[in-house]
Formats: structure tokens, C-alpha cells, sequence
């Protein structure tokens, strides 16, 4: 990696096309950037001439109210999308970190997995049209502000996920979903015994809650506890009719599990969702390394206890997050410092491997991430996605280095 | 718009050439002589789909194995046959039509369902299970699958992900794309490759489902599937004209509420339906909406509380409720079946599937309306209201040329409309043989080249599905002379 030669922030498109067309006729490398918030997924650039910070090239293009759609640039912060749907009724389930800086774009190259997709759908769901700059800096677009379209290819889809590899996104078009009125948060201790029986009983409700979520650790991250307990987080949205059934279902479906105590929080409970989401990708300083692993719900209790016994096979501190719902575990192994956690990660990422091809790193500020298997295992189709990218940046000018397989 | 029956006796007696043998030798030594099938009525039994136009295959081949539609990729690619994969033939876009020629590969006999995971709410299947059929098969475990054309009694999943399918349900699930996990696919060289969308990388899966057999041929899916829901409610309202009920859909949506489904069906469509089925829609009505919202009790109570307020306002003569599961299915099969009950109206029908901004709905039926009366075409409109998609169905005699003639100009005018409206040139059928040269009207060069990268790196040799989705530039199939 060399060192920044330059950074560009333009304020619209023709500077973004500009800046794209000279680098990859010049053969500079440009790296592109947004909210920062997801900056621990992915390898590091090859090489990075230029940053290419999207920030400025943001606001809303269109807001469709009546039509159920907006559309708005790609350096938009999700929290002003967010807020401004809130103001209508509507949402789009981002669900990604740190909302008040993450952006639309950087949100949607890095594929980000929200845990409420289960009931609302993965975000890549909502998006109905796009405009991108390709490496030779022409801009195409696709779909549109229709909710259904299959005119041609789902351009659209194939870029979210393509970690700004194929091109940079300029404007993102999303359908939206309709806000539910209310949300409730449930927190309870949850002792060993009752932990894998608790999963259970939550994945069954007959009214899905919008998110459950079983901690260890993560202290502060959620409810102000010191997180020696493990702890469930239950959220639940709908209407005032269906949050009184609800909670007497889970308080009950608990009870059978053996959860000793259920808190119950109205106020603040969208926040109490979002430190969660917030604690996915939170860094102790440089003395921690955060993966995210996707087993299906009923391999994700047994997942997450073994992963952690794996962590004290090295002597290493484990952290969790069970996504009850969808099944992710999020864990966070850390050390007293940098230079212990430096010692074992590397070996621990063996070993977490041979487990869990798939487990992924999305957060780590220690200078050994680059050589972990931050993507996991290669997919299947790794040379075809080779191919896709040569195709549309034949140079190898955007981000490169940073996707899987070295893409 | 005019059928090639001439062409295709023609191309039939050419048939017997000395090439075509040795691929139709090589292809029985592969897969067995009761696979291939290359008798001239054979081929046109597959030289069509449900559009109005056809072309004879070289040969049509029923793989029954991943590894034989491998097999025969190869063998296509050695003689410089394309390849055309097929379900039920069911599409509407000629999409499944070998308008160059080549091997049309039939996914009838490769129809099992491999493997329920209840637990995780999925099912891998091959591609030539027919839509509904999956859906009955996991009942028993409270499960169903969520798309649902209205072909879903015949149309099977392949051609589904084919074309991204839709269906009224889709108001609130989505198209095919959101329910398909992951797929096994054979490539152009006859190799097999898998994707899923929990894989890191590219999508894919997203590229693939709607790409219409252009990038790779489905030889295996795993599908999401959905629990039944606590509650499920239909109601009928009835309109005036088709202008109010258009403005109560508007409104519906506007005020935000978004049932599973909310249909459309003018008064043409009702008296056929009627006459067909019986199903329970009044025939003296303008318009009628259907609509369905299915969940928790609470919910859909809340639901047609305010629904029923909306459409009173919008000037709603009657408002029924389904009182049975039998009533439901019944308003339900006459809904999936309208098109069909067009033929008492008139032989031939053609629709349109464009899709426009939800509450520019008035305006694209009051335009669909001034094209139709303009032309002197008979229109019936039955539709997915809820997502703005229009299904205008133009009635005519394919024996009549004038008629014809009045039909493609309707057709084109539509089409225009919701172009101007901000809308698309198909929401659910796909683009096809017969959409590709509009592809023109909504996407610049710049967006063509961009889809055609992917194509390169697919199907560097144009030999999947040919002369489809991508434009001519030189062939029009709107204003074709009949």
C-alpha cells in the first residue's frame, strides 16, 4: 500500500466521471469512500492514488410519497433518508451502523445484512433503480421508479454487495416500506441454562418479533450492563393491537424457556435496536477483531458456544451476538492489547476457519487484519466474478485488492 | 403479430440436412432416443410460447439430470447451436422461442422437488416443477411458496426465475428474485457452477433470476418458502367506472396501507370471468377491486376497517367480504383465470405488462382507454393495481388484418404512454423476443453496453437464448407487418 497521493470530494457527477475517466486513463488507482462506518470489511487497497470521498454528493432526488419510493444520492446519510420517511410513515430497513454517517452507497456496495430482514427483507430487495459510473467514467443507469421492472438485467441488484468493484454508485432508487407505529424492547438476563431453549422459543413466535438478539458481552453496547450475563434483546413493531398480543406470547414463550425476569422498554426502543446494530462493528481501540459468521437459525446457539469455547482455546476474550432471527452470530475476540491479540489472531483464524469457512471480518482496527481471511472462503464462483470485474474495469482501477478473492 | 405456420413446414423439409442428423445422432447417444425429439410436428409443438409469433428449434431435447443439460450444452456449442431453455411455455414475450434456430431444452421431465428443509423454511427443486405444485407439496408443513403468476398451474419455477416472475401476491412479497436462495446453473461451455446469495462476492443469483436463459441455464433452485399466515381476508368492491376505482387504489397506497394483493378488473373482464367461472364478482359494476390482506388477526381486522373507509370515499357502490375459504378460492380462480375467459369475447388476445409510478395509475388507464377507443380495439383491463402494473388485454381476430394492424398500434401507444408516465415496458413478463427492440425507448446505449458486460463474461458467444432482451436495432416486432 503507498501512500494517498490525493483526495477529491466532488459535489456532483460530472466530477466524479471526470475524476474516474483521468485515473483509470492515467492507471491510478482510486479508492472510494463514504461514512467510513464499514471501513473494517474487506482487504486493504493494492494501491490507493486517490480517494474518492462521496460524502458531498448527497441529498434526496425524489421522494415519492404517494408512490411509495425515493430516490437519493449515494453520499446521502442513511439517518436523513431515515428521518425524512419517518416523517411520511415509511422506512427502508438499512439497519447498518452508526446511520448518522454511513452513507446510501456505502451501505449498499458493502451488501450490508440488517437484522430485521427477516420480516422486512434484505435491502437489496427495495432497490429499484441506480445510476453508476464505470471505470472509463461513463454512467449508466438502471430500473427506475416503478416498483416491478424486468427490463433487462437487475443492474441495480448486481452492484449492491460489489464493494464499489464494478463502479461507483451515484444514485440509489429504493421502494419503501411503511413504518410501523409502534416498537417495544424487551431486555432480560439470560442464565446458561436457559440460552439455546430461549433461541428456540423466539424463533417460533407466531408473531415474529422484528429482532431478538442474545448478547454476551459487548458491555455498554446495549442497556448500560456490565455484560458479565449473557442477555436477550427482543424488539417487537406493529400495531398497538398486535404489541399487547405479542408481549403476552413472548413473555409467556420466555417463562417456558426459564428467563427469569423480562424488562420491558417503550420509550427509546428504536434507539436500544440500533446500539445493537451499532455494536456489530465496534472496535476496543486496536485489541480486537470482529467477525460475523451466517449459520442458519437453528445451528446459530450451537455456533456461537462453540465459537467462544474456540476463542478460550487461545486464551483469548470472546464477545457475541446472536441474531436469533436470521441466524448471524457476530463475534468479537479481543486481548488485553494489541500486541497480545497480535500473538494468536492470525492462528485463531485458522482454527476459526476450519470450523467456519464463511466467517467474515467486518470490524478490527489491529495491523494483522490484512492477513486474515477477512472474506472467509472463497465462493464458488469466484473466477466468474473474476471475470465480471475485468469486464467492467478492465484496469483494475476502482478499489482494487479489496473484494473477495482480491478482486 | 402474424404466426409463421408456412415458415414453419418450410423450415421442416430443410430439416433432414446432413448436419442436423449428426447433432440429432450425437444427442440421442447421449441422452437416449426417447430425450430427443426431432420429428417436424414435434418441433412445431415447440416452435411457440404463448406470444403470437413462432420458430421451429433443430431439435428439442428433455434433459433428465443436471449432468445431460451439461451434456447437451456441449454437444449445441460443437455444432454452433444455441441453446433455448423452456418450461411450460407459458411466457408472453416469445422468450422461449428459437428465433435463431438451435436446441430448445424442455425441463419437463427434470420436475422433482429434491429437498424440504422445514426448519429453515426452504426447498430445492429442479426447474421444471410447476409453480403451484410446490406450493401444494409443502402445505402439510404450513409452508407455501409466494410468487404466483397466473400461470402458476402450469408455469414451472425455471421460467419463473427466468423471467423474475410476478403475481398478484407479490404486492407484499416480492418477485421471484427475493425468494430464490441459491441455483446450480450450466454455463455456455456445458459447465455447472452454483450461487447463493449468503455467498461473499458478486450477486450472482440477482444477475441470473430475470435474466431469461441469456446468462446460464437453471438446472436446480432453492427456493424460500413462507408460513401460511394466522389470518387471511378477501373482499370485493365495487365501482362505477374504472376512473374511481383507479383513484381509490391511488389512495389506498397513498395513505399507507399495502394489502398482500390488490387486483383490478374492468367490466369487460368481470361478465367473461363471470360467465367462465362464477366466481362471485358482480357483472353490473364498472371496475371491481380485489383485495386480499393476509397476517395477524389484529392486523387485517385494522386493515379492512380502513381499506373499506378508502373505497366509500372514492365513490364505492358495494363492498363484499369473502365468507369462506371457498369463496376466497373462487374469486381467486376467477381472477388467475380472466385472460383465458376473454376467448368468449374474441379469439386472440395480446397484453401488455407495463408498469407505472403507482399513483400516475388514472392517468395510464385513461390513456389505455383513448388508445383502445382511438384504434376501435376492444380492451379489457385486468391487473396488479396495488404495484401500478397494467395488464391491458387487447381483444382481436388474428384473421382479420385490419385488426391486427389496430392492436400493435394500441399496444405501441400504451407503451408510450407509460414510457412518458415514468413507467416501464414490462413489470413481470419480461422482455423477450417481443420487447427488444423497445428496450431502446427506456435505456440509453451507455445502460444497453452495461448489461451487455455481463452477457460477455456469461455468454460470450450469444449462443444462450439468443436474440432476446438486447435490441436488433434493425427488427421492430411492434410494427412488424402481419
Amino acid at each position: 500500500m503507498t501512500a494517498t497521493q490525493e483526495r477529491v470530494r466532488p459535489d456532483n457527477a460530472a466530477g466524479v466521471t471526470e475524476l474516474v475517466a483521468r485515473c483509470d486513463a492515467a492507471g491510478q488507482k482510486v479508492c472510494i469512500v463514504g461514512g467510513n462506518t464499514l471501513e473494517g470489511m474487506g482487504f486493504p487497497p493494492e494501491r490507493e492514488d486517490v480517494t474518492l470521498d462521496m460524502t458531498a454528493l448527497a441529498g434526496i432526488v425524489a421522494n415519492e410519497r404517494a408512490d411509495l419510493t425515493i430516490a437519493a444520492r449515494a453520499g446521502t446519510p442513511l439517518r436523513d433518508v431515515a428521518t425524512l420517511l419517518a416523517a411520511q410513515g415509511q422506512f427502508v430497513p438499512f439497519d447498518a451502523p452508526q446511520p448518522h454517517y454511513a452513507t446510501i452507497g456505502g451501505t449498499l456496495a458493502a451488501g450490508w445484512l440488517g437484522p430485521r430482514r427477516h420480516l422486512y427483507g434484505r435491502v437489496r430487495e427495495y432497490v429499484i433503480g441506480s445510476a453508476i459510473v464505470l471505470a472509463d467514467g461513463t454512467i449508466a443507469h438502471a430500473g427506475g421508479m416503478v416498483v416491478k421492472n424486468v427490463a433487462g438485467y437487475d443492474m441495480s441488484r448486481l452492484y449492491v454487495g460489489s464493494f464499489g468493484t464494478l463502479g461507483v454508485l451515484l444514485q440509489a432508487n429504493f421502494k419503501t416500506a411503511l413504518l410501523s407505529p409502534h416498537a417495544r424492547v424487551f431486555l432480560a438476563p439470560l442464565p446458561e441454562h436457559t440460552r439455546e431453549r430461549a433461541c428456540a422459543q423466539l424463533a417460533a413466535l407466531p408473531i415474529r418479533p422484528a429482532s431478538a438478539f442474545w448478547i454476551e458481552g459487548f458491555h455498554n453496547a446495549v442497556d448500560g450492563e456490565d455484560g458479565a450475563e449473557g442477555r436477550i434483546l427482543v424488539s417487537l413493531e406493529g400495531s398497538d393491537a398486535l404489541l399487547e398480543r405479542a408481549t403476552r406470547d413472548l413473555r409467556s414463550a420466555l417463562g417456558r424457556a426459564g428467563v427469569p425476569d423480562t424488562h420491558v422498554v417503550d420509550a427509546g426502543a428504536r434507539e436500544a435496536f440500533e446500539r445493537v446494530v451499532d455494536a456489530y462493528v465496534a472496535c476496543l481501540g486496536e485489541r480486537s477483531i470482529t467477525y460475523r459468521l451466517f449459520p442458519f437459525p437453528d445451528e446459530s446457539a450451537r455456533c456461537a458456544r462453540r465459537l467462544r469455547e474456540l476463542a478460550g482455546h487461545f486464551a483469548l476474550h470472546a464477545e457475541s451476538i446472536v441474531d436469533v432471527m436470521n441466524g448471524d452470530v457476530v463475534l468479537r475476540i479481543s486481548d488485553l492489547d494489541a500486541r497480545a491479540l497480535g500473538s494468536k489472531i492470525e492462528n485463531f483464524d485458522d482454527a476459526l476457519h476450519d470450523a467456519e469457512p464463511r466467517a467474515a471480518v467486518v470490524a478490527g482496527k489491529h495491523s494483522h487484519r490484512p492477513f486474515l481471511r477477512v472474506w472467509g472462503e472463497a465462493p464458488a464462483a469466484v473466477d466468474r466474478m473474476r471475470a465480471l470485474k475485468r469486464r467492467f474495469d478492465p484496469n483494475g482501477t476502482l478499489n482494487p485488492g479489496r473484494f473477495v478473492g482480491g478482486i | 403479430m402474424q404466426t409463421h405456420l408456412v415458415m414453419l413446414v418450410k423450415d421442416a423439409a430443410v430439416f433432414r440436412s446432413e448436419s442436423t442428423t449428426m447433432l440429432r445422432e450425437r444427442l440421442i447417444e447421449a441422452l437416449g432416443v426417447e430425450a430427443v425429439k426431432t420429428a417436424p410436428e414435434d418441433l412445431a409443438v415447440y416452435a411457440f410460447d404463448a406470444y403470437t409469433d413462432g420458430a421451429p428449434p433443430s431439435a428439442v431435447v428433455l434433459p433428465a439430470s443436471t449432468r445431460d443439460v451439461s451434456a447437451v450444452v456441449k454437444i449445441a456449442r460443437e455444432f454452433g447451436e444455441p441453446i433455448v431453455a423452456r418450461g411450460a411455455g407459458t411466457g408472453l414475450c416469445g422468450g422461449a422461442v428459437a428465433t435463431a434456430g438451435g436446441i430448445v431444452l424442455s425441463f419437463a421431465r427434470m420436475n422433482r422437488i429434491l429437498e424440504l428443509d422445514e426448519r429453515n423454511r426452504r426447498a430445492r427443486v429442479q426447474p421444471g416443477v410447476i409453480n403451484l405444485d410446490l406450493s401444494r407439496h409443502v402445505a402439510a408443513s404450513g409452508l407455501f411458496y409466494a410468487p404466483d403468476p397466473s400461470s402458476q398451474k402450469i408455469s414451472t419455477i425455471g421460467g419463473n426465475i427466468a423471467t423474475n416472475a410476478g403475481g398478484p401476491h407479490c404486492l407484499s412479497y416480492g418477485t421471484t428474485v427475493n425468494h430464490v436462495l441459491a441455483l446450480e446453473v450450466v454455463d455456455h461451455r456445458g459447465e455447472v457452477f452454483t450461487t447463493s446469495i449468503d455467498d461473499a462476492g458478486y450477486d450472482l443469483t440477482a444477475a441470473l433470476v430475470g435474466s431469461e436463459g441469456t446468462l446460464g441455464v437453471v438446472t436446480s433452485a432453492w427456493l424460500r418458502l413462507l408460513a401460511f399466515p394466522e389470518a387471511v381476508r378477501v373482499w370485493v368492491a365495487a365501482f362505477g367506472d374504472i376512473d374511481s376505482a383507479s383513484e381509490a387504489v391511488s389512495a389506498i397506497i397513498g395513505a399507507g396501507i399495502v394489502p398482500t394483493a390488490l387486483e383490478m378488473m374492468d367490466s369487460v373482464i368481470t361478465r367473461a370471468v363471470e360467465a367462465a367461472f362464477a366466481a362471485g364478482y358482480p357483472t353490473d359494476a364498472g371496475a371491481v377491486l380485489l383485495v386480499e390482506h393476509a397476517g395477524v388477526e389484529e392486523d387485517v381486522a385494522a386493515a379492512e376497517t380502513s381499506i373499506h373507509a378508502i373505497v366509500s370515499q372514492h365513490g364505492a357502490r358495494s363492498w363484499r367480504s369473502a365468507r369462506t375459504a371457498a369463496e376466497r378460492a373462487a374469486l381467486w380462480a376467477g381472477r388467475k383465470g380472466a385472460a383465458g375467459a376473454t376467448g368468449r369475447i374474441a379469439p386472440n388476445y395480446y397484453t401488455q405488462d407495463v408498469c407505472v409510478p403507482r399513483s400516475r395509475l388514472p392517468q395510464a388507464l385513461r390513456a389505455v382507454e383513448s388508445a383502445a377507443a382511438e384504434n376501435a380495439v376492444t380492451v379489457g383491463n385486468v391487473f396488479h393495481a396495488g404495484d401500478g402494473n397494467l395488464h391491458p388485454l387487447l381483444m382481436y381476430d388474428k384473421r382479420e388484418r385490419k385488426q391486427v394492424a389496430a392492436v400493435v398500434e394500441t399496444g405501441n401507444a400504451i407503451l408510450q404512454c407509460a414510457i412518458d408516465l415514468g413507467g416501464t415496458i414490462s413489470g413481470e413478463h419480461g422482455i423477450g423476443w417481443e420487447k427488444r427492440d423497445a428496450m431502446t425507448r427506456i435505456y440509453s446505449t451507455a445502460d444497453l453496453a452495461t448489461m451487455g458486460r455481463v452477457r460477455d463474461v456469461f455468454d460470450p458467444a450469444r449462443a444462450l437464448n439468443p436474440e432476446k432482451i438486447f435490441p436488433n436495432g434493425s427488427r421492430c416486432p411492434e410494427v412488424a407487418p402481419p
